[in-house]
């Protein structure tokens, strides 16, 4: 697979807090990867670092298979960020604000037009941003991040202090950046709602290491429902079932089934009564995303 | 790269009052001496000094005053335009280098307060021609006078600015600053090693060459420093 973004190891520590701590983030070409953690997890000290703008204490970065503390301004030059909350000059018109920008890239003028027009800000584009709503305020935020026609667009919190439909908008708005123009994209939040929508791959971060980093499929894989069997002695019950070729899992006190079809759980009943074992409980356990991204989290911090 | 990061700022400037102060400064200093002139115009003719020798030094007078104040006011303002929504990290992820973003704003504030210079050199001829001192005009003296004051300020320039983009607040630098036109306002009393003194071109020598020669070298040197530590900081 080609990565986009490669850190090896990649450590920040302020005094004697490690903000972040070997992390190894890949992020496929042409994928939607979500970041997620909790708040203060290090995903904006991640994302600083990956635009240069801190100082990794220990670890690499490469962007496009570049070095990023090499080839810094030539990697920049194809990637658009928007970090944390908008920065923008208040007594300035959006068109102007965005000029100030574009003349650093040096693209056309027009460009100026297409990406107002993308995040629908064209009617007030002579407006000063002053009177701007923090949606309006975001939403140019991600107008100047597209400025560039970026290969890889970093987005951190997008979605902060917008409204039910802003949020909407801007989710559609970034998937299709992803199929059309081909944009690789990372996205950062707290919540894993908004990444399970649009991301297709996700990196769980928690207390600045990286506790999951693989394709949203294989995160619902975990939290798919599962039946739960309570026997009077699970470990030789769930050999027998092995031993009859049925797929189960064992844990302290139940046995879990992964195959939640009906005929299946009738099966595996029978085959256990008929053996003689005494089944105290059949149960469903349902989880969600959100408690698989709650259980890491947790975990994690348990420690 | 770095002129399309000088028009940018030049144009981020816009709307500020920022031009509006460089024109202020130099007609304020001018506007004391029509004070001056005007009250007590007769008791120079009496004391023979009504001429453009002694003009050119009365207007001097307050010149390291003002320009002191206007860079305290101006690279505040610059920093705080940067600073008031944090776009230090919307700049620094674009595809320029950091000293350049520095060396935009160093030569940014240059150019205001140069124009301001040229602004002070032609309000003091105007009002000169206008009080119809005696003697020929004395221009060298008056272009002199102006940008010397000028090169000798670079260290506090230098200094400020740099204060300035580091301080997330600007009651630092504004402090700092307040600080320093208060000993550029006592310069006589100052020794000749401190850069608050060097705007008033004094020195024990009695060359104003020397003070603007320095001026230029150890605010080069300054701005190096602050550039280089700008560099090496991570941004917020």
């Amino acid at each position: 697979m080609e990565y986009i973004v490669e850190t090896n190891k990649l450590t920040k520590r302020f005094g004697k807090e490690y903000a972040v701590e070997a992390l190894d983030l890949k992020i496929p070409k042409g994928e939607i990867y979500g970041f997620l953690g909790p708040n203060g997890a290090g995903k904006t000290t991640t994302i600083r670092m990956l635009l240069g703008l801190m100082r990794p204490t220990l670890g690499s970065i490469q962007i496009f298979g570049k070095d990023l503390t090499r080839e810094r301004i030539d990697i920049l030059k194809k990637v658009g960020s928007l970090v944390e909350n908008p920065s923008y000059y208040p007594h300035l018109t959006a068109y102007e604000n965005l000029e100030a920008l574009r003349k650093i890239y040096g693209v056309p003028k027009k460009r100026i037009d297409e990406v107002l027009k993308i995040v629908r800000l064209s009617d007030v584009r002579n407006k000063k941003v002053k009177g701007f709503s923090l949606g309006m305020k975001q939403r140019l935020g991600i107008a100047a991040s597209l400025l560039n026609n970026p290969e890889l667009l970093i987005l951190d919190e997008p979605t902060n202090g917008l409204d039910p439909s802003g949020i909407i908008e801007i989710r559609n708005l970034i998937k299709r950046l992803a199929t059309e123009e081909g944009m690789t994209i990372l996205i950062s939040s707290h919540l894993l709602s908004e990444i399970d929508q649009i991301a297709n791959h996700v990196g769980i971060i928690s207390k600045g290491k990286m506790i999951f980093q693989d394709s949203i499929e294989v995160m619902r894989r975990q939290s798919q429902n599962k039946i739960l069997l309570k026997v009077n002695d699970c470990k030789m019950a769930w050999n027998f079932l092995i031993s009859n070729g049925i797929e189960a899992d064992f844990s302290l006190e139940s046995i879990s089934l992964l195959d939640r079809k009906d005929e299946n759980v009738a099966m595996v009943v029978r085959l256990l009564v008929e053996n003689g074992f005494s089944i105290y409980r059949v149960e469903e356990e349902k989880r969600t995303l959100e408690d698989t991204f709650l259980q890491m989290t947790t975990e994690e911090r348990a420690i | 790269m770095i002129g399309k990061l000088i028009l940018t700022d030049l144009m981020k400037i816009r709307r500020k009052g920022i031009w509006f102060l460089a024109v202020l400064g130099p007609f304020g200093v001018v506007a004391l001496q029509m004070v001056n002139y005007g009250l007590r115009k007769d008791w120079f003719i009496q004391q023979d000094t009504y001429s453009w020798f002694y003009y050119i030094r009365n207007v001097n007078a307050f010149t390291p005053f003002a320009l002191v104040l206007g860079i305290v006011i101006l690279t505040s303002f610059m920093a705080s335009i940067e600073n008031e929504t944090n776009s230090w990290k919307q700049i620094i992820a674009l595809p320029v280098s950091k000293w350049s973003v520095y060396l935009s704003k160093y030569t940014t504030l240059t150019i205001l307060l140069v124009f301001a210079t040229c602004l002070l050199t032609l309000f003091s001829v105007c009002f000169g021609i206008f009080l119809g001192l005696e003697g020929e005009v004395l221009f060298l003296d008056l272009i002199k006078y102006s940008f010397y004051t000028f090169l000798a300020s670079m260290p506090i320039l230098g200094l400020q600015l740099w204060i300035s983009i580091i301080s997330q607040n600007q009651g630092i630098p504004i402090t700092f600053g307040v600080i320093g036109v208060i000993l550029t306002y006592m310069a006589y009393f100052l020794p000749d090693w401190m850069i608050w003194k060097w705007p008033s071109l004094e020195n024990q020598w009695d060359e104003p060459l020397i003070n603007a020669c320095f001026g230029l070298a150890v605010g080069l040197a300054i701005y190096v420093f602050g550039m280089l530590d700008f560099i090496r900081r991570d941004v917020k």
